[in-house]
């Protein structure tokens, strides 16, 4: 075979299935660890690690009730969002490997991605007519203006920083003192944008406070296991980011670079459990203020980083 | 043929477009469309060959006329002729003699010399000719916005408008006379080396601001745009606030502009954006709503201008050149889909008869077709990938992080432009899913929603053609970057880059497999829902037994928490109906956000004036004696002033 072909197409399309592979197995993993953690700390037995993965494949197996209101947009809107969340994965980088497609400004692609995704589980949501679906759209949509500042925030602090427009440079930031304060914002920004406590809670549907589970009530069957999944994954891609704008993993060869972002996932995995079992759902007043809490935090950061290359 | 040849053939059809507008349908359709395809076909050669000039030999008004198409114009005559062809084609069966018998065959002309008279805007190289050509679009548009002018509302906001426009008028005056005066002649054209003329930008900056409604000078746009005839509004949102762009991109080209006018272009287009989309997630009128969107994208143009006069003043082609490109795109792109959201709500209150979204819901299953067109047109209007909207949006990105970048002069402004660009990104995302939801998806809340009918093909293929050119230009943005150049080389010579960018060609890519991995992903899961099967029952809403439509979420409880933090502009009034026993009676709940520019501000400070001037009246009152003791008094203050003035 033609060496050019295989250097130049085979193994990056090797790569690049290999890569989404990965991020797809992985991605349910990390709920199951969270539970585990708030078992443990309760004092529970808890569901099993893999519970995620025998509740995907039950609901893909599984039919649907569809609500009488719902148009066919109730079920391509999960599957469109699910796509738009894999896509972001893509543009991120895996510790020593590079993203699967970058180019300059694909940072707001990103952003935008994940805003699309909002939109279709938002006006998916709205299908059904229901009340309570509708306060979880409103919510979901509200709140995520602030959670949106505090990343585009974060971006330009890395952009300042590396002076890199494509997340590929952005995330391979160098030691400075800025990386803990965007740790803090991107963190608080993780709880809120992946439906965790202190700003949602993952366990009930049923309560007037919800903002992103209560959007899905009416999902079943294969659609609701799109959704799971895309939310175990979106997990997964703030995780990511949150790990590779703090760590300067670029320096390190191949093995510590990996292992150290595997144990970085499994860090804010475990501080997302703790978070979740030590810490009570805020009042619904205060949402707001701790979201901007997060963008003060990401704007220091930025105002650090201006004033360390300036 | 030569762009002289086609727009001279444009002109004759559009002429007999107009003649055969008061009789024969199909021969003023068939006439209008076929001007608009050739004033599209003279803009793309321009835009493909390079620039076209004319001087005739005849005086209009003592100037000789002289027309001049280069990148900049043929820009904005593209999107004209686009959004003229889909209003066209869409007023013959909304506004159709049979339902307006009265007005329909009127409103054609007026339609027709409007269309006219904009491309004509956009032709003039002289300035006397260039302000008969906008006061009498002004004019034409004021007659369409009135077409219902038996409703007491449609008659304020036509009032309004003229007010406004002719105050916008006014300052054009002045510019264009102190341009004549400085230069010597109404010719224009390139002036950059006349220094002396820069502060005539911020007269330019009031005059197109008011046309292009940016805040705060957007107080006439919204009511103007929710009366007017639907297809009426495509136009004016699409193109006709475009004039205002187009006047102050011109002439931020031609003429050199003060040293901070950068900045305060990009302030007040920050301003726009934000307070725009604030304002329209307060509204529950349709139009309403759409029409402040148009405040926000102007202001997102405004944003990409801004910095790219910066960028021109530092000297910085880098980053300046892809914010230019795109304002120009988004002024292409804001025309597409705004006239495309535009005629959805045309079609919505064709079939319904209300604008109000309290009284609509569940649309989508009696107008599949609009449904689907106005979704389209909501991802597209709120920047999202992969459709139009986000690649102009991105280009904006693109200059503000090169601003960043380079630490230079406007690096100060991005950071919170970006920012703020963020947070409208977001609210207009909750504005449309508001819109989409409440209007489209749900229930039917009222009789009227639910006795809704789709509307014929010649209202559905204008939206079909449009939504196209919103996924095209999302798919393929590479193709349309030629255009871009043509026209930035027209606003700053030295800028022109002719391979397109190469993080463009890699969004263009992205943008396709994007498209391609939904469309796959949606027909699977559909696939396995088939094959698992559907049970359909009504939606479970927590086990509540009897839903009504009427406990749907309403569009005001929707947009309430954002509303909430925008309230101290917003200035919403609500009035409630307490409840007091224990077994309440029926209570009410309403609100309303006013126009709070033109109901706080402008509105009593103009009273304050008409309160001053009725108390000088007092002075005039018919008794002669009065009258010469005036006389006596002034004749005595003259005398004191000669006396003790010093007078030569």
């Amino acid at each position: 075979m033609n060496p050019g072909f295989t250097n130049h197409f085979l193994l990056p399309l090797l790569r690049g299935v290999l890569q989404i592979a990965i991020l797809l197995l992985l991605a349910p993993l990390l709920p199951g660890i969270v539970n585990r953690v708030k078992a443990w700390v309760a004092g529970r037995r808890g569901p099993p690690l893999l519970q995620l993965y025998y509740d995907l494949g039950r609901l893909w197996n599984k039919g649907i009730v569809l609500s009488t209101a719902a148009s066919p947009g109730h079920l391509v809107g999960p599957a469109i969002a699910w796509v738009a969340i894999l896509g972001s994965a893509m543009l991120l980088p895996l510790g020593p490997g590079d993203a699967l497609w970058s180019f300059k400004g694909d940072a707001l692609l990103f952003l935008y991605l994940l805003a699309l995704a909002r939109f279709c589980t938002a006006s998916a949501a709205l299908e059904t007519g229901s009340a309570f679906e509708g306060m979880g759209a409103a919510r979901e949509v509200s709140f995520a203006v602030l959670s949106e500042s505090a990343l585009i925030t974060a971006i330009l602090a890395l952009a300042v920083q590396t002076g890199s427009l494509s997340l590929t440079g952005m995330l391979a930031p160098v030691p400075n003192p800025s990386a803990g304060l965007l740790a803090a914002g991107l963190f608080t920004v993780l709880l809120a944008e992946n439906c965790r406590v202190p700003f949602d809670d993952p366990n009930t549907h049923l309560e007037l406070t919800m903002i992103h589970e209560v959007m899905v009530l009416d999902h079943s069957g294969p659609p609701l296991a799109v959704i799971l999944h895309g939310a175990a994954l979106k997990l997964l891609v703030f995780a990511l980011l949150l790990a590779q704008a703090v760590l300067p993993l670029n320096h390190l060869s191949l093995l510590p670079a990996t292992g150290c972002l595997l144990a970085a996932m499994l860090v804010i995995t475990l501080l997302v459990g703790f978070a979740e079992s030590l810490l009570a759902r805020f009042a619904f007043r205060r949402v707001p203020l701790l979201l901007t809490t997060a963008f003060l935090f990401c704007l220091f950061a930025l105002l650090t980083a201006w004033k360390g290359v300036s | 043929m030569s762009p002289g040849c086609l727009l001279s053939l444009a002109l004759a059809a559009m002429v007999a477009g107009t003649c055969c507008a008061p009789r024969w349908t199909r021969l003023w359709l068939g006439c209008t469309v076929a001007a608009t395809l050739l004033t599209l076909g003279a803009a793309i050669s321009v835009l493909a060959g390079g620039p076209w000039e004319w001087h005739g030999a005849f005086p209009i008004g003592g100037e000789l006329p002289h027309l001049r198409a280069d990148g900049l114009s043929a820009f904005f005559l593209v999107l004209l002729s686009v959004i003229g062809l889909a209003g066209t084609v869409y007023s013959s069966e909304y506004w159709s003699p049979k339902k307006h018998p009265g007005s329909a065959y009127p409103g054609r002309v007026w339609w027709n010399l409007l269309l006219l008279f904009m491309g004509l805007v956009l032709l003039c190289s002289n300035g006397l000719h260039f302000l008969i050509g906008w006061e009498l679009f002004t004019l034409c548009a004021y007659f369409l916005i009135t077409r219902e002018r038996h409703l007491p509302a449609v008659r304020r906001a036509g009032w309004l408008y003229l007010a406004a426009s002719h105050a916008s008028a006014l300052c054009l005056f002045a510019f264009f006379a102190a341009i004549a005066a400085r230069t010597g002649s109404w010719d224009l054209g390139p002036l950059r080396d006349h220094l002396e003329l820069a502060p005539l930008f911020w007269l330019a900056l009031i005059g197109f601001g008011l046309k292009a409604g940016l805040f705060p000078l957007h107080i006439w746009l919204p009511s103007a745009h929710a009366n007017a005839p639907t297809h009426v509004s495509a136009l004016l949102s699409g193109v006709a606030i475009k004039m205002g762009i187009y006047g102050l991109m011109r002439f931020s080209g031609w003429i050199p502009t003060p040293a901070d006018a950068g900045w305060v272009v990009a302030t007040l287009g920050v301003a726009s954006a934000v307070l725009g989309v604030a304002f329209a997630l307060g509204q529950h009128d349709l139009k309403r709503l759409l029409a402040y969107h148009s405040v926000e994208n102007i202001g997102i143009i405004l944003i990409g201008l801004g910095f790219a006069m910066m960028a021109s003043r530092a000297g910085q082609p880098g980053w300046g050149r892809l914010a230019m490109a795109g304002a120009l795109l988004h002024v292409w792109n804001h025309g597409l889909f705004k006239a495309l959201l535009f005629l959805g709500a045309g079609s919505v209150l064709h079939a319904t008869g209300t604008r109000r979204m309290s009284e609509l819901g569940g649309l989508w299953r009696a107008m599949p077709w609009t449904a689907a067109s106005f979704a389209l047109g909501a991802v597209a209007i709120s920047g999202l990938p992969p459709l139009n909207g986000f690649v102009s949006e991105w280009l904006v990105y693109l200059g503000l992080f090169g601003a960043v970048d380079g630490l230079g002069p406007g690096s100060a402004a991005a950071v919170p432009a970006a920012i703020l660009l963020a947070v409208t990104g977001a609210m207009a995302l909750a504005c449309f899913v508001k819109v989409v939801g409440v209007v489209f998806l749900g229930t039917p809340r009222t009789l009227r929603a639910e006795k809704a009918v789709e509307c014929g093909w010649f209202m559905r293929s204008p939206m079909l053609l449009l939504g196209g050119a919103c996924i095209l230009i999302g798919l393929a943005p590479a193709l349309f970057w030629p255009a871009l150049q043509s026209a930035i080389a027209a606003w700053e010579p030295g800028w022109a880059m002719d391979v397109a960018p190469a993080p463009l060609l890699s969004l263009g890519i992205w943008n396709v497999g994007f498209a391609l991995a939904a469309a796959l992903a949606a027909t699977l899961l559909l696939r396995r829902v088939r094959r698992n099967g559907i049970a359909r029952a009504g939606t479970w809403d927590c086990g509540f037994a009897a839903p009504t439509a009427r406990m749907q979420y309403t569009a005001g409880s929707f947009a309430g928490i954002i509303t909430e933090w925008f309230a101290w502009i917003l200035q919403p009034s609500r009035h409630a109906d307490k409840i007091t026993h224990p077994f309440p009676s029926r209570a009410a709940f309403r609100e309303h956000t006013p126009e709070t520019v033109l109901e706080k501000v402008v509105e009593p400070s103009a009273g304050m004036v008409m309160a001053l001037s009725s108390a000088m009246r007092r002075l005039q009152h018919g008794r002669l004696q009065f009258y010469i003791l005036y006389l006596v008094f002034g004749l005595i203050a003259l005398a004191l002033l000669a006396f003790w003035g010093g007078a030569p």
